[in-house]
């Protein structure tokens, strides 16, 4: 039988996928080439989808201590691209300090090109050491939309934060044009685990503060933009903390009489979910890129607050597909 | 004449440094006792180290060190509460203020300090090492408090120290700042852009300004640190958490010097590409501080 796979590079987890738009119109994938522990999969292209699709997994749904994972991904002018993976990608405990997991991705985007990168969490088991590196080097008019997000670990073996250490870096640089360097918008680094400056061991878990899960969400060109300003406008109605409700009981009642827009009665759901969730978020525009970065009382509860918000929203779905954002259900 | 050390100071240094300054008033005193005052040859050969030292405050650069640790010196921190306001309204009732100290100190190292020694190092990188940190800062209320203090700095430079400093002070460092201002009222002048050509952070400027002056790299990193936990403690009296009594006693203590320390050393070798973030929800604290509903302070 005939492997269902594209055929292997050689170098032990090296990867390349190149995007490029079909003389049809459709995106396709004219590279896909890995090697063990990385793993690409694309499913079968149809003629209407909105970009093309590529699953991100490593055998065994994980990533064993001192794997190394270099993948690089070009994607082409006008092409569109999704990654997504199959469930947590789990980092397994280190046995010892000196070996360290490593994952690289570096993507460049196109003048009109655009990248979906919605993952599910990096999940770091008790005991393990992680270096995430992803670089996008974005053209004037490309678009990214990126998720970054790491959990506590095996709640379920009942780990909390009890990883070595993770450090996970995003950045995103302008690409290089006629007469113009390449220059760094925005680098946002995460460094858990770390010895704290108390000096006392096993501090993440205060540090960080009863949540689970935190997340960052890197929004950039002219795609995004609706989702960048919906994010922006959202934050700007988030309730006053610490406001009072001066308003009368008549006041209220009649409040109450009002028939809300449907926009309105999802914020007052989603505003509650936050409460009772213990959702944290806040989100800026820096140097032409929108950062979200949020935190959640439990994993569950972040997947549904950003699916919730990317769904209503809807622009990720127009431009890339349902399929974009299936690991946030 | 600023002295390197190369690496922070440890319990062992501070004894070294007691022997030296003992040795120092005994050959004085034997000077006196002989009667000839060669106090220079003496003095000039031990290194100035702080702040454990309380040496002679002959030079320009123990000068400069003690203007720029001084809480009077015009940045505006007083403006700015770093996220403990915030942190409050988000915590209360369990809030902890030497919780907090602990994260913010964490914090503030990890994503700045970096930025501080490398200027220090290199003060001709400003321009790069202010554009880098502009660039890491994730939220708009950081940002504003890092950029407004570093620019008063950069204005008490140019208005107050520049014609103090010049004697020791290498002539192409002073002239990098001066460039650097200039490329800072031109990138303002055209303030429409994503992407300002200079922001005027904070950490980079006291970093270069600290170099200038002739501090050491030691010194620089310790005075950074320490205005930062004075702010915090002056915002922790103002926002009546306790008084200034406490507040001094906080200051005071052999937990903030060690914690202080510690953050340095862990921090003295980090380039400023691995800078970065070790309290997420320290960013969370200080990007939801627009979101309280009364403030007395900017961050």
């Amino acid at each position: 039988m005939v492997s269902p796979f594209p055929p292997s590079t050689s170098e032990a987890g090296e990867g390349r996928l190149v995007a490029e738009l079909s003389p049809q119109k459709t995106s396709t994938l004219s590279t896909v080439a890995f090697q063990y522990p990385l793993k690409l999969i694309s499913p079968s292209i149809s003629p209407n989808q909105k970009s093309v699709l590529v699953f991100l997994l490593s055998y065994g749904g994980g990533l064993v201590a001192g794997d190394q994972i270099h993948l690089t991904i070009i994607v082409k002018k006008s092409a569109k691209l999704s990654i997504v993976t199959q469930g947590h990608t789990k980092i397994f405990k280190c046995p010892s300090p000196e070996v360290i997991t490593r994952q690289k991705l570096h993507v460049s985007i196109a003048e009109e090109a655009a990248l979906c990168l919605l993952p599910d969490p990096v999940q770091p088991f008790g005991s393990s050491i992680y270096e995430q590196s992803q670089v996008f080097v974005v053209a004037e008019s490309g678009s990214l939309c990126l998720l970054d997000w790491v959990s506590e670990g095996r709640t379920a073996r009942g780990e909390s934060w009890d990883l070595w250490s993770w450090s996970g870096r995003n950045e995103v640089w302008s690409s290089s044009q006629l007469g113009k360097k390449s220059r760094l918008l925005v680098r946002d680094k995460v460094v858990l685990g770390a010895k704290s400056v108390n000096g006392q061991e096993k501090t993440l878990k205060r540090e960080m503060h009863g949540l689970q899960i935190f997340g960052t969400l890197v929004l950039k060109g002219p795609l995004l933009e609706p989702l960048a300003a919906f994010f922006l406008k959202e934050f700007s109605a988030l309730p006053r903390i610490g406001g009072r409700d001066f308003r009368s009981q008549d006041m209220k009642d009649k409040d109450n009489t009002l028939v809300l827009s449907s926009q309105e009665v999802w914020r007052r759901d989603r505003l509650q979910q936050e409460v009772s969730d213990g959702v944290l978020w806040s989100a800026a525009k820096v140097r032409g890129c929108t950062i979200i970065k949020f935190g959640a009382r439990s994993v569950e509860s972040g997947r549904l607050w950003i699916g919730d918000i990317i769904r209503e929203e809807g622009s990720v779905s127009r431009c890339f597909g349902e399929d974009a954002t299936m690991c946030l259900r | 004449m600023s002295t390197k050390t190369n690496s922070p100071q440890s319990p062992a240094r501070r004894v070294q440094d007691e022997i030296a300054d003992l040795e120092r008033r005994l050959q004085e005193a034997k000077a006196r006792l002989n009667g000839n005052g060669d106090q220079n040859a003496v003095s000039g050969s031990r290194a100035p180290r702080l702040p454990t030292s309380d040496g002679p405050l002959s030079s320009s650069a123990h000068h400069f060190l003690l203007l720029l640790a001084d809480s009077a010196l015009p940045l505006g921190s007083f403006a700015f509460s770093s996220g403990l306001e915030s942190y409050l309204a988000h915590t209360r009732p369990a809030s902890s203020f030497p919780e907090f100290l602990d994260f913010s100190l964490g914090s503030y190292a990890s994503t700045t300090l970096p930025f501080a020694l490398a200027a220090h190092r290199n003060p001709m990188a400003i321009v790069e090492l202010d554009d880098a940190l502009d660039a890491a800062i994730m939220c708009a209320v950081g940002r504003r408090a890092s950029v407004a203090q570093g620019r008063a700095l950069l204005s008490i430079w140019d208005r107050s120290f520049s014609s103090a400093v010049i004697g020791g002070a290498s002539a192409e460092y002073v002239e990098a700042l001066k460039e650097f201002t200039v490329l800072l009222r031109s990138a303002s002048s055209t303030a429409s852009s994503d992407l300002p050509a200079a922001s005027a952070h904070l950490a980079p400027l006291f970093g270069a300004i600290a170099c200038i002056s002739g501090m050491s790299l030691q010194q620089t990193a310790y005075v950074f640190m320490l205005s930062h936990v004075k702010a915090l403690l002056s915002a922790a009296v103002r926002a009546s958490i306790f008084g200034p009594y406490h507040a001094q006693k906080i200051l005071a203590s052999v937990e903030v010097q060690e914690a202080i320390q510690r953050a340095i050393t862990r921090e003295w070798d980090t380039n400023i590409e691995d800078a970065g973030q070790t309290i997420p929800v320290m960013d969370l604290w200080i990007g939801r501080h627009e979101m309280l509903y009364s403030r007395i302070f900017n961050s």
